[in-house]
């Protein structure tokens, strides 16, 4: 069990910064560039690790904790998604919830080191961010109840696996609805266009980048890395949802799966390169029409009869 | 599965244009459902009547409507909404709210929906709310034309469940119909712009004396 | 039972003894302490044995009662609640020891003898078996809590917020007073135990139900009878918003689950009830504090919260019940329960601290702290431990409260029908919205207070408080981390109160489905810990081989930054209070200075209270109206009032001769 444990967890921190490796390469193809080699984000963590740090004297031990924290409450919620053909090494009956509380967590403790610096760039992204988590938080619970409406199990593997091929052909609208307001909130979880841009760093306009400004050296790479992690974790849980690949042979639930986690770096490339940054006032709206679609797909499923 | 699919994107299309603010973009995506909406008679009974529907559907109201849209606020200065009666936000969860009230009154209806789907008359329904909830709560004629229009869009999923008995030229007449409403409101636009300077309904007010 | 008899003698005995001897404070003060700690022991080893034995013991005492007897029984679901009492009760008054000990003008054994009577009349309404017996504890418990609030009588604020508690814990009890008659008739008897023989019939109970609801919903804050606790929070000194917070006002859920095993049957649209409640209770309560400028009624409206959730636990187990789905009842009861105790503890842990903060920098204002986690390390801490409780994350034992809440919902999202699927999913929803926004407003808190810089000048002299009063809490964050980590328990013990209400037996495989994916949650946090101290490790390493330097945070270039320049808890709220802005009244008064040569500018936000404005005001508005038609009568004069006195006396005799 400790084993499979660490085997998986290895594997997401091997191959998370791969995906952000591939957005990038997409993004500078439909820019006309050569862009940036794949492999780059690993370079910017490893050159983030061989420098030292910078602490402000405003700041106390929870400015040095959150990074760590938030890195490990992602890696660690990593466990109950399986990855292809490689089980969760642990599957229990509302790991689903343990899942978000980790989530919260780690988010808990970055929006109070942001406050910790004492400085009104990281207070006005950690405001920002604790809005609109508010309501992506929603969103992705009411994804989680049709999930579990339409598998009657809440089991995060179960949901998954059981009858999402039967599901799809019975109640496809609908899933479609919820795997489309759960990319806007996995697009909003991320930081990506259009809820934030990852690229720049203009703090004054930005959520994230703002939240964490003031950390530098190995606070810096283990805030990279676990957006990495989280980038690949929550994608995992998409392409787990969208693609059906459950019950098919070892070989082509691998290929699936890691297929389906490239095409969705690929497609966050393109959904950054074709659209612009939502004015900040837009964001709740968006949010909320990605509410009202995962609404609507649970009115779906419950008129189809569950 | 493909006519569920449909009404599930008609309904995507209808929300979307719920929440949107440019007057472009929201009759660019009436012209999309249109275009969605135009497919549906073909998946529900195959055959020359829902061809002959498609056509005149997609000619009227892929093409036709939508330019005759863009002509009357080609002279309006104004291309976004300003500030509706209910906020973006809270429109969008009266939608979602008003759905959720259709789906549970579809579902204790009791209308012939063996052949298609039960999604029909939900989703019908939801672009009617959504028609009534855009004419309703906007002040733009434009947004107010749009809103008609969609509530039209609902109107004809309904007439699916007919198809078979309403005879072809009923449904041109409603067509035609239709196509000289929005001429008409059209020249009334432009109208309306040319006396107040702006295209704001919240002017046809100063009528009342 | 003979432990909590005693524990009832010792703690009378000494209210009495400490009145006595209240011109020698420190002997006062020491009887107080020796005696609430044997009290409050002896009531805990009493209850934890009802629960470990999970029998039911009674006594019963010959004094007489108008229309029942001196009956007093522990069963689980009492236990349980004892448990919550003595424990909360005991280590704010060790708090309130230290807090009030260098208070000079009043006199202090008042104030501890009305503690002990608070404590005493909460435990007779716990184990009262008898209707007359809880109405008089109930009571009891009125007046004591009202005279441990207005504690700082001088102040105006103070006193208004105590009569509002008053008129609306009284308003409360007059609907009792019409419940118990009406099932005390139907029973033909005021004990509870021949009620509960007697059958209601369902209309009947629903009407209890609803006089339940109005009666029992005033104490604990059900919106929108809440109003009186944003004032009366704030205006009580720390320990006793602590109790006043932790338990006081669970005595109202205790009221609704006496009645609930005394009327097994209740028509569906009660359970949708308390889940409609919960979920606007827990929803506008978190709301509501994320508006509030002030520590204390932060504090308060997030207690209104938490009823909130304990009444989504109630609901679902209510629904449960009603529908003969023994997990989803046992687990909706459990999670309520539970809940309550978390509650208590974690409520207690944070109002103790932030008395704490108040004592040392003499100011509650948010806005006006800072830094303080630095010159009040203790203190600091305690309250970070407190938030990530009442946030409802992992680690600590808010989590475990709202994940069994969460599966109760869940399992009857899975097995009822479509209404009670659609209450449940609105439910799962809202409980998803409030711990969203719960973390928001305490990132807000804690942030505000204790982080960054400090936001006025008066606050380099702040220093730490005294063991005494630090002790109890680390002792109530060590109880948060022992239930967030180990906690079986704390759940089978509330399983046992739980089965109480449901009436159903609870078998060890079913215990077994309940705890054991708990424990696997702990593994995962173990898991967790262990990745925590990896990554630490790396870190050690590598600032020892890299530079590490100190530099002030980047300020964009200013050239003269000050602390006021960084963030405010109202400005971080405002995001979340704007996109919610329509439901709260929120509205930002003052702004920008103008001009090319500014004077000073000012802005300041706040949040509508709608049902004060709204709903309560005109009322009273309207009574006033009314009753000053009466002043008609009134000219000032006594002969007039004898007369008045006269009359009647006549109209009397003259009535009885007919």
């Amino acid at each position: 069990m400790g084993i499979r444990i660490l085997l998986h967890i290895s594997l997401v921190m091997i191959f998370s910064p791969l995906l952000l490796g591939i957005a990038g390469k997409t993004k500078a193809f439909f820019a006309g560039r050569r862009g940036p080699p794949l492999l780059q984000p690993y370079y910017d963590i490893g050159k983030l690790f061989r420098k030292g740090n910078v602490y402000s004297p405003t700041t106390t031990w929870i400015f040095q904790a959150a990074p760590i924290v938030s890195m490990a409450a992602v890696l660690v919620s990593s466990i109950v998604i399986p990855m292809g053909s490689i089980e969760a090494p642990l599957e229990f009956w509302g790991d689903v919830i343990l899942f978000t509380g980790l989530y919260a967590l780690a988010r808990f403790f970055v929006v109070i080191a942001a406050l910790d610096t004492g400085s009104s760039f990281e207070g006005m992204g950690a405001s920002r961010e604790a809005a609109f988590s508010c309501l992506a938080e929603i969103i992705v619970f009411l994804d989680f109840i049709t999930l579990a409406l339409l598998s009657q199990t809440f089991v995060l593997s179960e949901m998954i696996k059981g009858n999402i091929l039967s599901s799809w052909q019975l109640f496809g609208p609908a899933l479609l609805l919820a795997g489309a307001s759960y990319f806007l909130v996995f697009l909003t979880e991320n930081a990506r266009i259009p809820v934030d841009d990852p690229a720049t760093h203009l703090e004054l306009t930005m959520i994230h980048e703002a939240m964490v400004l003031d950390h530098s050296g190995w606070d810096l790479a283990y805030i990279l890395y676990g957006s990495a992690i989280k980038l690949f974790v929550l994608g995992a849980l998409f392409v787990n949802i969208l693609i059906p690949f459950h019950g098919l042979s070892v070989v082509m639930q691998t290929v699936f799966f890691w297929g389906g986690m490239m095409m969705l770096a690929v497609g966050l490339g393109i959904v950054e390169s074709c659209m612009a940054r939502l004015r900040l006032n837009r964001i709740p709206q968006l949010l909320i029409s990605a509410f009202v679609l995962a609404l609507v797909g649970l009115f779906v499923v419950l008129i189809k009869g569950v | 599965m493909w006519l569920e699919l449909a009404l599930i994107s008609i309904v995507f299309l209808g929300i979307v244009i719920l929440g949107n603010n440019r007057l472009g973009t929201m009759i660019q995506l009436f012209a999309l459902q249109s275009l969605v909406l135009s497919a549906t008679p073909l998946l529900v009974y195959p055959g020359r009547h829902a061809v002959v529907m498609a056509i005149v559907t997609i000619i009227l109201k892929v093409f036709l409507m939508p330019s005759l849209l863009f002509w009357a606020i080609r002279h309006v200065a104004i291309r976004r909404e300003a500030q509706p009666l209910i906020g973006y936000g809270t429109t969008l969860l009266l939608g979602g709210f008003l759905m959720g009230v259709v789906f549970l009154i579809s579902s204790n209806l009791d209308l012939p929906v063996q052949e298609t789907s039960n999604l029909l008359v939900p989703s019908a329904f939801s672009m009617v709310m959504i028609g009534f909830l855009l004419l309703i709560s906007r002040f733009q004629a434009i947004t107010q034309v749009i809103g008609y229009l969609v509530m039209e869009n609902g109107i004809f999923l309904f007439a699916l469940l007919l198809l078979e008995n309403t005879p072809l030229l009923v449904e041109m007449g409603i067509l035609l119909d239709i196509f000289v409403a929005v001429l008409v409101m059209g020249i009334v636009v432009n109208h309306i712009n040319q006396e107040f300077g702006s295209a704001s309904t919240i002017n046809l007010t100063n009528l009342k004396d | 039972m003979i432990f909590f008899l005693y524990s009832l003698a010792i703690l009378s005995a000494s209210s009495i003894l400490i009145i006595l001897t209240s011109r020698f404070r420190k002997i006062s003060g020491g009887i107080f302490l020796i005696s609430t700690g044997m009290g409050c022991v002896l009531a805990l080893m009493s209850a934890v044995n009802v629960l470990v034995s999970r029998t039911a013991v009674e006594a019963q005492l010959n004094l007489r009662l108008p229309f029942g007897e001196f009956t007093i029984g522990l069963d689980p679901l009492g236990a349980f609640f004892l448990l919550a009492i003595t424990v909360l009760f005991l280590l704010a008054g060790i708090y309130g020891y230290g807090y009030l000990k260098d208070h000079e003008q009043k006199n202090l054994s008042v104030h501890y003898a009305l503690y002990q009577l608070a404590i005493i009349s909460l435990m007779l309404v716990v184990t009262a078996k008898n209707a007359v017996l809880f109405l008089m504890a109930w009571e009891m418990v009125t007046l004591s809590s009202y005279f441990l609030i207005v504690f700082y009588d001088q102040e105006k604020a103070v006193r208004s917020a105590g009569y509002l508690f008053l008129i609306a814990a009284h308003a409360g009890t007059f609907c009792l007073w019409i419940m118990f008659l009406l099932m005390a008739s139907h029973a033909g008897s005021t004990d509870f135990d021949q009620m509960a023989l007697a059958s209601f019939p369902l209309p009947l109970a629903g009407l209890v139900f609803v006089l339940g609801l109005a009666g029992f919903g005033v104490k604990p804050g059900f919106i929108p009878l809440h109003i009186w606790l944003p004032h009366a929070h704030p205006a009580a000194p720390s320990h006793v918003s602590a109790v006043l917070s932790g338990v006081m006002i669970k005595v109202g859920i205790y009221g609704l689950m006496r009645i609930i095993v005394i009327i097994k049957d209740f028509p569906q649209w009660c359970a949708a009830a308390l889940l409609s409640i919960g979920m606007i209770s827990g929803v506008g309560g978190v709301l509501y504090a994320l508006g509030q400028h002030e520590i204390k009624k932060l504090l308060a409206y997030h207690s209104i919260e938490n009823i909130g959730i304990i009444t989504l636990g109630l609901g679902i187990g209510l629904w449960g019940q009603m529908d003969h789905n023994e997990l989803a009842a046992l687990i909706g009861y459990t999670g309520a329960l539970l809940h309550i105790f978390n509650h208590a503890v974690f409520k207690g842990l944070l109002f103790l601290s932030a008395g704490s903060v108040i004592k040392a920098a003499h100011t509650g204002e948010i806005d006006r702290l800072g830094g303080l986690l630095k010159s009040l390390p203790w203190t600091g801490h305690l309250f970070l431990i407190g938030s990530l409780s009442i946030c409802g994350l992992p680690f600590f034992n808010g989590f475990i409260s709202e994940w069994l809440v969460f599966r109760a919902l869940f399992e009857g999202m899975f097995h009822f029908k479509m209404n009670a699927l659609i209450f449940s999913g609105l439910a799962v929803i809202s409980l998803a919205l409030i711990g969203g926004l719960a973390a928001a407003c305490f990132a807000k808190a804690f942030g505000a207070i204790f982080l960054g810089n400090s936001r006025s000048t008066d606050l380099a002299h702040v220093k730490e408080n005294s063991a005494l009063m630090l002790a109890p809490m680390v002792v109530l964050a060590a109880i948060c981390l022992w239930v967030g980590l180990s906690p079986g328990v704390m759940v089978s013990l509330a399983l046992r109160a739980a089965s109480t209400i449901a009436s159903v037996e609870i078998s060890p495989t079913m215990e077994g489905v309940i705890i054991s994916p708990l424990l696997t949650v702990v593994l995962v946090l173990l898991v967790l810990m262990m990745v925590i101290m990896v990554l630490v490790l790396f870190k050690r390493i590598a600032m020892g081989i890299f530079p590490v330097e100190h530099a002030p945070t980047w300020g964009c270039g200013y050239s003269a930054p000050t602390s006021r320049m960084q963030y405010t808890a109202s400005s971080f709220a405002e995001p979340v209070l704007r996109i919610f802005r329509n439901i709260l009244g929120y509205a930002v008064k003052g702004g920008r200075p103008k001009g090319y040569f500014p004077k000073a500018g000012e802005i300041s936000s706040h949040v509508t209270e709608a049902s004060e404005v709204f709903l309560f005001r005109p009322i009273f508005q309207f009574i006033k109206f009314l009753t000053a038609q009466l002043k008609i009568i009134q000219y000032g004069y006594t002969q007039l009032y004898l007369l008045y006195i006269f009359i009647f006396l006549l109209a009397l005799l003259i009535w009885k001769m007919v």
